[in-house]
């Protein structure tokens, strides 16, 4: 094809695209942008006139954005569609028409041939805390101060202002810090875009067989998303990201840090509640409701014990031989005591207490329990249970603890 | 030969039909009101600070014995379990004779700031499991923990083997420190104390902007370019609006369940490495002696099945089952093939035991 006649076929479809849209536009809002805008700042006018989404606003800025690339892309790759560059190769000329389309006219240098960068830092909404955002945000103001000549800064501090001195130096070094961090940060992002135009040459290769040939411009799109992520998971998972990605956040919480610093040091001069006072408030009272709920559980498990020695007494009043025996009166109490201090007595105890927490359908209180797991089991005395009956009444407090 | 094969005329075609169809678009963006989502009944069944115990109301009561708690993680909302009629985990458990409750976390604020993962496990959890025994009369029920929720479920499940009669876990990290776990990489050369010390509570925005740049490009501008196909269906349109609005509905993160969950799961690894204490509690895999299904996606970008897998050869039991399921983590609980495969698994799995 004769670079004429391409210039003309493309000139052609750039017409025909142009007025397509034009009438696309009129019929969705009224009007159409007007016909010598480029078609970059034509994509402006669009969002300009689809602003007010109602309650989809947000989901409508986000389809805008996504959009207003996914058209400069196509854009391009129209021009090599209708042979315009195909003479660097068809592969190379659309893999460098998707290039070229990526790169926004009057966009961030930063932002040349680094379609993952931009779609981070292009992607919009209410709140997004993206890296850039937070540096984008303060910029201006660290750089008003580097302006004014607060070379003070840098000084030692000494005298009355020493330590707001010295707060601004640790803000501004913080900043650095940032700035320089997000650099890094960048370079890998950068890294994972240029990697991914490699990989989409790959994956390209592959397409050469008869059947898998990309037939459609969103084919070709897809197929370079593919080969983006993948790239992008290559960087992501390395372990140079792991501190290029440490660091970036590091930073960023510092800065934030002594933003906060700032601001709560005004607030006080000010009279004003601060962060740290809620905070402190806010402490006090989660250990509070901690304390009471040890409270509650601890007033609860004495609560048991009280019962669980009132049964021990009235089992061991049952035991008692009857009063023609003559047994020391000291004996019960004795042996209630050394009881406790048996090991597998307790044990046996534990286990007859625990289905009262942990089942409920054996009743409400400590005697429902003893009683839903057989009275005369539990009737014998502790002292003088034989191995067999303990099994007997520890049972079905073990089908618990399963 | 030539990999593409693209026509001059049907380029500009398609370019034409985009622009045609996004313009038309934007007038069916405008028309559509607040979606909705959530549909099946339920009733609130004890509260808690912001916490909520649902338990649904299916058509027909349920037949199954023991009532099953589903324990949803604290970074998205639970509604993802029932997220509308034809997307429905909780709706397909229902109609299997399933008694589902679910724990709603709700939003933390600041005065939350202060909760534990001891508070979450020891505390809610441990009453909601409660609760939902007493009203059952059993002394254990079944558990479905869900990502960061079935994190939670195991260590539940490993301090309190006595109320769980089975444990499902479905999308749950168990290894953190697989090679492929993007997320757990970046997590590692975080200074969490700063982060927490700083923000306080983990803002949501901060949480999804994490997440989107997992697969930047395709959460950040592919899935927008894909929505322009779907604008002219109203249907299919308000199923994209519900879904976008519940990755963007997000709780902050109160700061010091999120600074030890961040220390002891994806930086320490204690799930597998040993040394996890929830509170006063140890907590050991090996004493999760109940029945386990373990429920993963093969796709899964935020749960890798490597994170996964792992849990067959810590726990300590040896009834132990693994679904694989063929899908993403969200698909998991919203894709078709989801709602025919993914509750009947779980039914049947039940039902043996």
């Amino acid at each position: 094809m004769s670079e004429k006649k391409s210039t003309q076929d493309w000139q052609a479809l750039q017409q025909q695209y142009w007025n397509a849209w034009s009438d696309a536009t009129r019929q969705a809002v009224g009007q159409a942008p007007a016909p010598a805008t480029p078609w970059h700042e034509g994509l402006e006018q669009w969002s300009r006139m689809f602003a007010d989404s109602g309650k989809q606003n947000e989901t409508a800025d986000r389809l805008m954005a996504g959009a207003k690339n996914y058209v400069a892309l196509m854009h391009s790759m129209l021009g090599t569609a209708s042979g315009k560059n195909v003479e660097a190769g068809p592969s190379q000329a659309w893999t460098d028409a998707l290039r070229e389309g990526f790169n926004l006219p009057g966009a961030d240098a930063a932002l040349l041939n680094n379609p993952v960068a931009a779609m981070l830092r292009g992607f919009s909404g209410q709140g997004v805390q993206g890296f850039e955002q937070l540096s984008a945000n303060l910029a201006p103001f660290f750089a008003q101060a580097r302006q004014e000549g607060m070379s003070w800064l840098q000084a030692p501090a000494f005298g009355y202002a020493r330590e707001h001195q010295e707060h601004y130096q640790k803000m501004l070094a913080a900043f650095a810090e940032y700035q320089e961090a997000l650099k890094h940060y960048n370079a890998l992002i950068l890294k994972s875009s240029e990697r991914s135009f490699a990989i989409f040459e790959d994956k390209l290769a592959e397409r050469a067989e008869p059947g898998r040939q990309i037939d459609s411009l969103r084919a070709l799109y897809d197929l370079w998303v593919d080969a983006a992520e993948q790239a992008y998971a290559e960087v992501a998972v390395s372990d140079e990201f792991r501190k290029v990605y440490g660091d970036v956040v590091n930073a960023q919480t510092r800065v934030r840090s002594q933003i906060q610093q700032e601001v709560e040091r005004i607030g006080t001069d000010l009279g004003m509640p601060t962060r740290t006072e809620l905070n402190s408030v806010h402490k006090r009272l989660h250990e509070l409701r901690r304390e009471f709920r040890n409270a509650d559980a601890v007033a609860e498990i004495k609560a048991l014990r009280g019962e669980v020695q009132a049964l021990k007494q009235a089992l061991l009043r049952q035991d008692r031989p009857e009063p023609s025996v003559h047994k020391p009166t000291v004996a019960p109490k004795t042996r209630v005591a050394s009881t406790r201090k048996v090991a597998p007595a307790r044990k046996h105890v534990a286990a007859v207490v625990q289905p009262r927490v942990a089942s409920k359908h054996s009743g409400d209180t400590f005697n429902d329990a003893i009683t839903a797991m057989g009275g005369s089991a539990v009737g014998e005395p502790t002292r003088n249970k034989q191995p067999g009956a303990r099994k007997k009444v520890s049972a079905p407090a073990r089908r618990g603890d399963a | 030969m030539n990999p593409i094969r693209i026509d001059p005329q049907k380029a500009l075609d398609e370019a034409l039909r985009f622009n045609q169809k996004l313009a038309a678009g934007f007038k069916s963006l405008r028309a559509l009101d607040e979606v909705n989502y959530g549909t099946t009944a339920k009733e609130e069944i004890y509260r808690e600070d912001k916490l909520v115990l649902y338990r649904f109301k299916g058509a027909n009561k349920p037949t199954a014995k023991t009532p099953m708690l589903i324990t949803y993680a604290l970074v998205n909302r639970p509604y993802m379990v029932d997220l509308q009629d034809d997307r429905s985990l909780v709706k397909n458990l229902l109609a299997q004779g399933e008694d589902v409750y679910l724990i709603d976390w709700g939003y933390p604020d600041q005065s939350d700031r202060y909760l534990t993962l001891d508070d979450y496990i020891n505390g809610y959890i441990k009453r909601c499991v409660d609760v939902v025994a007493k009203r059952h009369e059993v002394e254990k029920i079944n558990l479905l923990g869900i990502c960061q929720g079935g994190a939670f479920s195991l260590c539940f499940a490993s301090i309190y083997p006595e109320k769980i009669k089975n444990l499902i876990t479905m999308v749950t990290p168990v290894d953190f420190h697989t090679p492929d776990n993007m997320l757990s990489n970046w997590t590692r050369g975080m200074d969490v104390d700063l982060f927490v010390d700083t923000l306080g509570n983990v803002p949501a925005d901060l949480m999804n902007w994490c997440y989107l740049t997992l697969k930047p490009v395709r959460l950040l501008q592919q899935k927008y370019i894909g929505l322009v196909d779907i604008l002219d269906d109203k249907t299919e349109l308000e199923n994209f609006l519900r879904m976008e609005k519940w990755i963007f509905d997000s709780p902050d993160q109160a700061g010091e369940a999120f600074r030890q969950f961040v220390k002891d799961f994806y930086q320490g690894n204690k799930l597998v490495n040993g040394g996890l204490k929830i509170g006063d509690k140890q907590v050991s895999l090996k004493k999760i002696t109940m029945p386990v299904l373990n429920i993963f996606a093969e796709q899964d970008h935020l749960v890798p099945p490597s994170a996964s897998r792992p849990l067959k050869q810590h726990v300590g039991t040896k009834d132990y089952t693994e679904l694989v399921f063929k899908g993403g983590h969200i698909g998991i609980y919203v894709s078709g093939r989801a709602q025919r495969e993914v509750p009947s698994a779980i039914h049947d799995w039940l039902g043996q035991r």
